[in-house]
């Protein structure tokens, strides 16, 4: 199977040039956004549609003792309340380990943890008998703190015996003996809070019973999940529930995880009641009980010689995971492999703990463990850089990862490791060093800052976890194409890029090209997470479009009286190369195609080959290669008021093959702008469980007036041998080393050092005033 | 969920005093409603009634007669911030508005409702507050004018009666040249709520301050005037120097309290940055 594609991949890479690959095409579906003709989850309207609304915990731990829905029955318009005992199938949706229920079953977890659906004729309706609903608690004891929750007879599960729902490791070398040959040595602990995903559009989906199946469209990252879980909660077959996705206003993560949570839900009202069933989350329910970003303390220990090459690091992560498991043992994994930084760490000896507390559970969110992990190992960096008196980029370099490298899993680097060349090409677009050198020297109440940080970010499933490719693709009669992914498009453009990749290897017009994605009607992709939608999701397109093309290719070979290798096909005409005069109409080729027995469908199955990881040795292989960034950050920092204007930002990308530039600066400047956030204003306050501010009057996002200018990008076209074209992915990736990026500018603009996001106005400067004296 | 209420739409002004007189107790006043919405739907408010202003073509206007600016309370933000009357007489009003909410925002949302509001961080307060402005409240028995410092008596409350509404703003123009500033502190740089918002005024003569004055949003029960402080400055000489010795008093004029916006201490260290900063603004202007 892979030689399969090894063999069309490598026939590809010898091309001489790209038609559309490599371009910023416009978008497939820019003109039905444009014109409002996209259709988001409520934007659909089924004739007897029922409206479901939450009845969600009023408490962050306790036993529920009772719930009276005679009250809410009673007012007309309502037509049912659902609660676990209504599942017909099992009540089970945690991810990595099975301790979720889809409603809660005796106990309730967190305070907004679902109890109960409501549907009614109406939304108004149902939100007033949800009020009515009477749920009858015992409070139990309730823990918050994570660190509190290690050692606490509080359980959040008790059958678990421990508040530690994971832990992961990284053993290489010797680290005493490491720190024995450091010359210097920084050691400090990070924090970093929660982070809200604060998708335009909320959680969502509307469930329609159809004869002899059910068919559920949602805000969704992967169809195929939300038909497992929704089939498995209402005790279905697979082949019995059909998931297709929406169009979708914002992702990030959040609804790769409450996709199939809201999917199962819409579909067991519409199941139970036999009528259509609409279930969006307000603002609210989405602040108080969809997952977040995982909270992190970080113990960092770091040691390197007078030269500046690190020697080793030692590191404890406590990611603070709620009440669920849900993705955390994943990102506690990926935060574990990532903890070095894209450097060499001779040794290394890392401890991850995933704690279970009190408080809305975490879940996957654009960087997935990493910006956390990389925060602290970037600032440790820049700490260490300082004490040797080196200067950021010089210190990076020494250690970098190239080609041959050893991770700290031991994991050889064997090739597409373009990070080298793209923090010295960054450094050398920004004026970095000079700027560093004279902004740190800086006086008065405004003062500039120069930072840079590095990330890397693991492609595909981590370790063996089956990782594959996969699409159909059929050409009609009259040459027009349809390609079905489960790939889903969320905002982020990866229809249009796979479009490209078809386009590509077919040499016809985008415009014939119609991408079928999101939906069970297509073989399962995987998920839209991890940066792979373009990347690993575009190998089977890629692959099943080579294989039409050498179809193809030897009728036209014949007709055109050549080789097939010969045959050029652009702009939907056959050539035969350097006869420009004497071509083909594709359509006519199709044609031919279907006369003469040729199979005008095929689907591109690819299975990426990974090897194995010992987690009781902590050393092996953790994935099959890295996207790696580097991102300058260039602040002015008020030094009175403790504000923070980011005003230029630098992304540096060694992400493989660019497939579609355009699309790709959309994602550096969506992640810039998302990770400022994270660095300087985002935060949730909790009290005893609960939210203070589960609204966005006071959860602060990012504004335009906010957001940097984002520079020109610098790409180092590192190409993967396994991905389309060479692409890795991107889509998290400028996430990743903002933060780090912009408290190191902060830091050489002030020589104070934030080590706990958010880096709020009001922290900084008390923290200067601290550093006043 | 917006709760369920009668909702009444006066054809004319006399016709909302009958309503207010004859459900004053258990309605709402609807200007554009940004305020007034969002606590429905939170539950804070539950009236009985809502009485729609918002078609009350007389309460808007802006207009210049006799020395005084006189705004109608339905004006909207949007209005106030374009108008040339207000850039030309009484930017710093102007200055206010602009950084107010979002454009949408500001295209429903009225002086009068911002006022009525009462909001400690309503941020059209502070320069209506130095600028001394009156606010003229109508009901059936009549109209009296009340100077804008005895306006709000709390979070969310003034002295309006029940059955009385904000018809007019009034602004002196003043006949000595006066410098103003307005400058606000948020959570980040667009569409915030004030942290702390200051708006300054200063008249200068013989370079002396013969008048200053202070008021700061968002770090007392309401808006408020820093009368301690202003006094120290009258008399003084109008330097840079003089405004950093002695914005530290401004702490005594307020009385932050903590929440999830910012803690009292930083309120209280930003009243003096920002009260400095928009003296050191409004005096740049004037000289
Ligand atoms: C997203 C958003 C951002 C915002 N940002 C800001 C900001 O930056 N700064 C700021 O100060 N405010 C802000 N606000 C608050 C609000 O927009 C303003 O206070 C606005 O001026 C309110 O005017 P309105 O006409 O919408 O008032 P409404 O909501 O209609 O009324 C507010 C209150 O005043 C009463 N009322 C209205 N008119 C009268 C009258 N003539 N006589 C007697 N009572 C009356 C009403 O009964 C109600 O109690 C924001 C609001 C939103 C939703």
């Amino acid at each position: 199977m892979s030689e399969e594609f090894l063999r069309l991949f490598e026939k590809w890479k010898k091309a001489k040039g790209f038609l559309v690959v490599g371009r910023g095409v416009r978008r497939v579906d820019a003109l039905e956004k444009v014109l409002g003709e996209a259709r988001y989850v409520e934007d659909y309207f089924f004739d007897g549609m029922l409206y479901v609304r939450l009845v969600k915990s009023t408490i962050p731990h306790g036993r529920i003792k009772k719930i009276d829905v005679s009250g809410a029955l009673r007012l007309p318009g309502v037509v049912g309340v659902f609660t676990a005992k209504d599942i017909p199938g099992i009540n089970q949706v945690g991810y990595a380990l099975p301790d979720q229920p889809l409603l809660a079953e005796g106990k309730v977890r967190f305070h907004g943890e679902v109890v109960a659906l409501v549907a009614a004729e109406g939304p108004d309706v149902a939100e007033e008998a949800a009020r009515l609903v009477k749920v009858e608690y015992e409070p139990l004891p309730a823990v918050f703190d994570p660190l509190e929750a290690m050692n606490s007879k509080v359980l959040v599960h008790e059958e678990k015996g421990s508040n530690i729902a994971e832990t992961t490791k990284v053993r290489k070398g010797d680290v005493e003996k490491g720190f024995e040959q450091a010359d210097v040595i920084v050691e400090n602990t990070y924090r970093t809070g929660h982070q809200d995903h604060v998708y335009l559009e909320t959680e969502g989906a509307v469930a329609v019973p159809e004869p002899g199946r059910i068919t559920v469209i949602g805000s969704i990252q992967y169809p195929h999940l939300c038909q497992t879980i929704t089939s498995r909660v209402l005790g279905l077959d697979m082949a019995q529930v059909r998931i297709v996705q929406a169009s979708v206003g914002g992702a990030f993560g959040g609804k790769d995880d409450m996709g199939p949570l809201v999917t199962a839900k819409a579909a067991l009202v519409a199941y139970k009641t036999g009528r259509p069933a609409m279930l969006v989350y307000t603002r609210e329910d989405s602040f108080t009980s969809h997952c977040k970003r995982d909270p992190s303390i970080i113990e960092y220990k770091s040691g390197a010689t007078s030269d500046g090459k690190l020697t080793a690091i030692q590191v404890k992560i406590i990611l603070d995971s709620g009440a669920y498991a849900n993705r955390g043992p994943f990102v506690l994994w990926r935060a574990t492999m990532h903890a070095s930084g894209p450097y060499e760490v001779p040794n290394a000896k890392v401890d991850g703990f995933l704690v279970y507390t009190n408080k809305v559970f975490e879940g996957s969110f654009r960087g997935f463990g990493n910006p956390q992990i990389q925060f602290a190992a970037e600032s440790q960096m820049d700490e260490l850089a300082e004490k040797l008196g080196l200067d950021p980029v010089e210190i990076r370099l020494r250690n970098i990862l190239k080609p041959g490298s050893l991770t700290i899993t031991s994991q050889k680097l064997d090739h597409s490791v373009g990070i080298g060349e793209a923090v010295k090409k960054l450094a050398e677009v920004s004026d970095f060093k000079r700027k560093w050198a004279e902004y740190r020297k800086d006086g008065g109440v405004k003062r500039r800052g120069i930072g840079i940080a590095c990330g890397w970010h693991g492609i595909s499933t981590s370790r063996g976890v089956p990782d594959w490719s996969n699409a159909y693709i059929n050409i009609y009669k009259d040459g027009s194409v349809v390609c079905g992914t489960g790939i889903c498009e969320i905002g982020q453009g990866t229809h249009t890029a796979h479009a490209q990749i078809v386009s590509e290897v077919l040499g016809i017009p985008i415009e014939h090209i119609k991408i079928v994605g999101g939906t069970t009607d297509a073989p399962d992709t995987g998920a839209t997470h991890a940066s792979r939608g373009s990347s690993i999701g575009g190998i089977g397109i890629f692959v099943a479009a080579a294989k039409l093309r050498e179809r193809v290719e030897k009728v036209a070979a014949k007709l055109l009286g050549c080789t097939p290798e010969e045959v050029e096909i652009r702009d939907g005409k056959a050539y035969c190369r350097g006869v420009p005069d004497k071509y083909i109409e594709w359509r006519d080729l199709v044609k031919k195609c279907y006369e003469t027995g040729v199979e005008m469908s095929a689907t591109g199955y690819f299975f990426l080959p990974k090897g194995t990881f010992d987690q009781e040795r902590g050393q092996g292989f953790a994935y099959p290669a890295y996207s790696y960034v580097a991102n300058v950050a260039e602040v002015e920092v008020d030094m009175e008021t403790g504000q923070v204007k980011v005003l230029r930002v630098w992304p540096a990308l060694a992400a493989g093959k660019i497939l579609n530039p355009t699309l790709v600066e959309g994602q550096l400047e969506g992640a810039i702008a998302q990770g400022l956030g994270y660095a300087l204003m985002e935060e949730l306050v909790f009290k005893d469980g609960v939210i203070l501010n589960a609204n966005l009057t006071d959860y602060v996002i990012p504004t335009v007036e906010d957001v940097p200018e984002v520079m020109k990008p610098v790409y180092v076209e590192d190409l993967y041998q396994y991905g389309p074209f060479g692409a890795k992915g991107v889509g998290e990736m400028a996430l990743i080393p903002t933060p780090a990026a912009i408290i190191n500018a902060i830091y050489n603009a002030t020589g104070v050092r934030i080590r706990e996001l958010p880096a709020t106005p009001e922290k900084l400067y008390f923290a200067l005033k601290k550093a006043r004296g | 969920m917006l709760p369920r209420f009668k909702y009444l739409r006066p054809k004319s002004f006399e016709e909302a005093l009958e309503l207010l007189d004859k459900y004053g107790e258990q309605a709402k006043l609807l200007a554009g409603g940004t305020d007034l919405i969002v606590k429905m739907k939170d539950d804070v408010v539950k009236p009985k009634y809502v009485i729609d202003l918002s078609r009350l073509e007389e309460l808007k206007f802006i207009s210049k007669e006799d020395g005084v600016i006189k705004i109608g309370a339905l004006t909207t933000l949007r209005e106030i911030e374009t108008s040339p009357i207000i850039r030309e007489n009484v930017h710093v009003l102007s200055d206010a508005v602009e950084k107010m909410a979002s454009w949408q925002i500001r295209n429903l949302g009225t002086i009068g409702g911002n006022l009525c509001n009462a909001s400690p961080a309503a941020d059209t307060a502070p320069p209506l507050l130095v600028l001394e402005a009156e606010l003229k409240l109508t009901s059936s028995e009549g109209e009296r004018t009340v100077p804008i410092d005895q306006f709000f008596t709390g979070p969310g409350e003034t002295i309006l009666k029940n059955n009385e509404l904000l018809t007019e703003i009034q602004i002196p123009i003043m006949s000595n040249h006066a410098g103003t500033a307005f400058l606000k502190l948020g959570r980040r740089f667009a569409h915030t709520l004030s942290i702390v918002s200051v708006a300054t005024l200063v008249v200068v003569e013989d370079d002396v301050f013969k008048d200053v004055r202070i008021a700061l949003g968002s770090v007392a029960p309401t808006p408020v005037r820093a009368k301690k402080t202003e006094d120290r400055f009258r008399g003084l000489s109008a330097t840079k120097d003089v405004v950093e010795k002695n914005c530290v008093w401004v702490v005594e004029d307020v009385s932050p309290i903590s929440d999830v916006r910012a803690s009292a201490e930083y309120r209280k260290e930003m009243s003096i940055v920002l009260t400095k900063r928009a003296l050191i603004e409004a005096l740049d202007e004037v000289r």
